[in-house]
């Protein structure tokens, strides 16, 4: 059953200490290390200059809105390669397959995954968050209220940020079952993401072409979202941009379930 | 009469290599069935297929009557499938308990199968530091540990020392009576499948040579050995009785009290013998003599 093969994907990813450190812990750590240290060397540059207002809500939107950079997604595709194609690696497909459906054995993959990579971004904004704790309580900077919709925000960002972070454990899937090989997935990814990425940074219209990169979708949706829009502004395409990523996440997932599905596992 | 396992016409090629061809089996349910058969003869392509991990080319395989790889028929089922391997970051305890997860047996005993299996002081170590022999008595914890009906187990010894095997075809003998489940046994160790077994089948080329008891099998006729020269003569003598055992020896097979007249003859007819000794039928020679016999069927 699913449940089973989701409750030993999870077992299995928390024993393995090496993939939850630098696919759910290292970002956040990193990100809230560099925020101390960005600011004591601000502060050591601007002596004497006023303490700056802490807004920690905004702070957290703002971690949460550049959490599917392609820095972000290295740590996912190292999580991701080793929870979907581990197994290829260690041979031990053939110790789990004759205990669930292969079904769900991939899908159980996935959802571990997806579900680890929320948890990198939750504690990722949470650092953001610390950061600006930390800046408070040494600079001596007032809190400010958020300028806008907290919850529908921070639920709103991390949901896209999410959702684009899942196609990179959907590709990772797929790649991973394709080339049996942990290092292929986490190649292929990474040249994706940054591709990607850089491709969505050069489009400016929202044209179909365009809205095919989830990076272009995934920016799109966050204007959308965050942005102060008038009237007379073009209304942004944003139930295209999220059916794209959507189709991006599903349509690499069931790929990966069909090929999986029908795969030899001759040596793993 | 109720099968544990059954193929039916199953193929499967790679590419230009015909892993399996066109074998029909069906291993009664209950007891311990041998599997024998050289390198590359199919036992693990067809233990492959019946747990789903490999798809055939052609025909069907059945465990316990249920489609081969379907998880109803699986979780009846424990395997162990060549040298068993695990996740390195796993202890010997966690690798069961991940095992159990996955086959939704939350209650299964693991710490009494690491005590069964002689591996109770090795159980929070990491697997990446076990032995051969340590990481095959695990595979056998994770075979039995669900108490499957049927537990498959594709040369459960190999890769182990002398006394490692002696171990571990103790411990298969004893989870076999104890557990009663019906077991599936290749390996190359024919003495192990002749202490072990109870049926045997011999696999040569994808194809089925033969089949039945251990002790049917085993028990063709003792043959007399002769070291004798020239051997040439021995044979021209003995006509289709006899044939080469070796560039200076010939086997004679014919019955016990023919022994003294075949003697005489041979020395009346100048052949000096060297050494003549009773080879008693057993089933490493039951064994070659089938697979020999099969090398020139499949030449012609």
């Amino acid at each position: 059953m699913l449940v089973d093969a989701l409750a030993a994907e999870r077992f299995r990813l928390l024993k393995d200490r090496g993939t939850v450190f630098w696919g759910v812990l290292f970002a956040p750590i990193a990100g809230l290390v560099l925020t101390i240290g960005g600011e004591l060397f601000a502060r050591r540059l601007m002596k004497g200059a006023p303490p700056i207002p802490v807004d920690l809500v905004g702070r957290m939107v703002k971690a949460l809105a550049g959490g599917a950079s392609p820095v972000m997604g290295l740590f996912v595709l190292i999580l991701s390669a080793a929870v979907l194609a581990g197994d290829y690696r260690w041979e031990t497909w053939r110790l789990l397959t004759p205990r669930n459906g292969r079904v769900n054995l991939l899908l159980a993959k996935l959802a571990t995954a997806a579900i680890a990579v929320a948890v990198s971004l939750v504690l990722y904004a949470l650092a953001a968050a610390l950061g600006g704790l930390f800046s408070a309580a040494t600079s001596g900077g007032a809190f400010v209220a958020y300028r806008g919709e907290a919850l529908t925000d921070l639920a709103g960002t991390f949901a896209i940020s999410w959702l684009q972070l899942v196609v990179l454990v959907a590709l990772a899937a797929l790649v991973g079952v394709a080339t049996r090989s942990t290092m292929g997935a986490l190649i292929v990814g990474l040249v994706f993401a940054a591709a990607q990425s850089m491709v969505a940074t050069w489009m400016h219209e929202p044209s179909l072409k365009a809205l095919l990169l989830p990076a272009f979708s995934g920016d799109l949706l966050k204007t959308a979202l965050l942005q102060d829009r008038s009237v007379v502004d073009e209304p942004l395409p944003w139930a295209k941009a999220l059916a794209f990523l959507l189709a991006w996440a599903v349509g690499l997932s069931a790929a990966a379930l069909a090929l999986f599905q029908r795969q030899d596992l001759t040596r793993e | 009469m109720s099968f544990a396992l059954e193929a039916e016409g199953l193929t499967k090629t790679y590419g230009a290599v015909r892993a399996l061809d066109d074998l029909t089996l069906k291993i009664p349910a209950g007891g311990v069935f041998g599997v024998l058969g050289p390198n590359g003869a199919g036992k693990s392509t067809l233990f492959r297929i019946a747990m789903g991990l490999v798809r055939p080319t052609s025909g069907v395989a059945r465990l316990s009557g249920a489609p081969a790889g379907h998880v109803s028929s699986l979780r009846q089922v424990g395997a162990m499938i060549e040298t068993p391997r695990y996740p390195p970051y796993l202890t010997a305890r966690d690798a069961l308990k991940m095992l159990a997860l996955q086959s939704g047996a939350q209650d299964a005993d693991i710490g009494g199968w690491l005590e069964r299996v002689g591996l109770s002081d090795a159980a929070d170590r990491k697997t990446s530091t076990f032995s051969v022999g340590m990481k095959q008595r695990l595979g056998l914890a994770a075979v039995f540990f669900t108490r499957p009906s049927l537990a498959i187990l594709d040369e459960p010894t190999s890769g182990m020392d002398p006394a490692g095997i002696q171990e571990i075809r103790e411990l298969i003998r004893r989870l076999a009576a104890e557990e009663g489940a019906t077991i599936i046994l290749a390996s190359h160790q024919l003495d192990e499948v002749r202490r072990v077994c109870d049926r045997v089948a011999i696999l040569s080329k994808g194809k089925l040579v033969a089949e039945g008891p251990v002790e049917t099998l085993a028990g063709r006729k003792p043959a007399l050995r002769l070291v004798a020269s020239p051997v040439a003569q021995v044979l021209e003598l003995l006509g289709d009785q006899g044939r080469a055992d070796g560039p200076d020896a010939v086997l004679a097979q014919i019955e016990r009290n023919e022994a003294p007249a075949l003697i005489r003859a041979l020395v009346n007819a100048g052949v000096d013998i060297h050494e003549a000794r009773w080879r008693e039928a057993d089933l490493e020679s039951a064994y070659l003599d089938i697979l020999q016999a099969k090398e020139p069927a499949d030449a012609r």
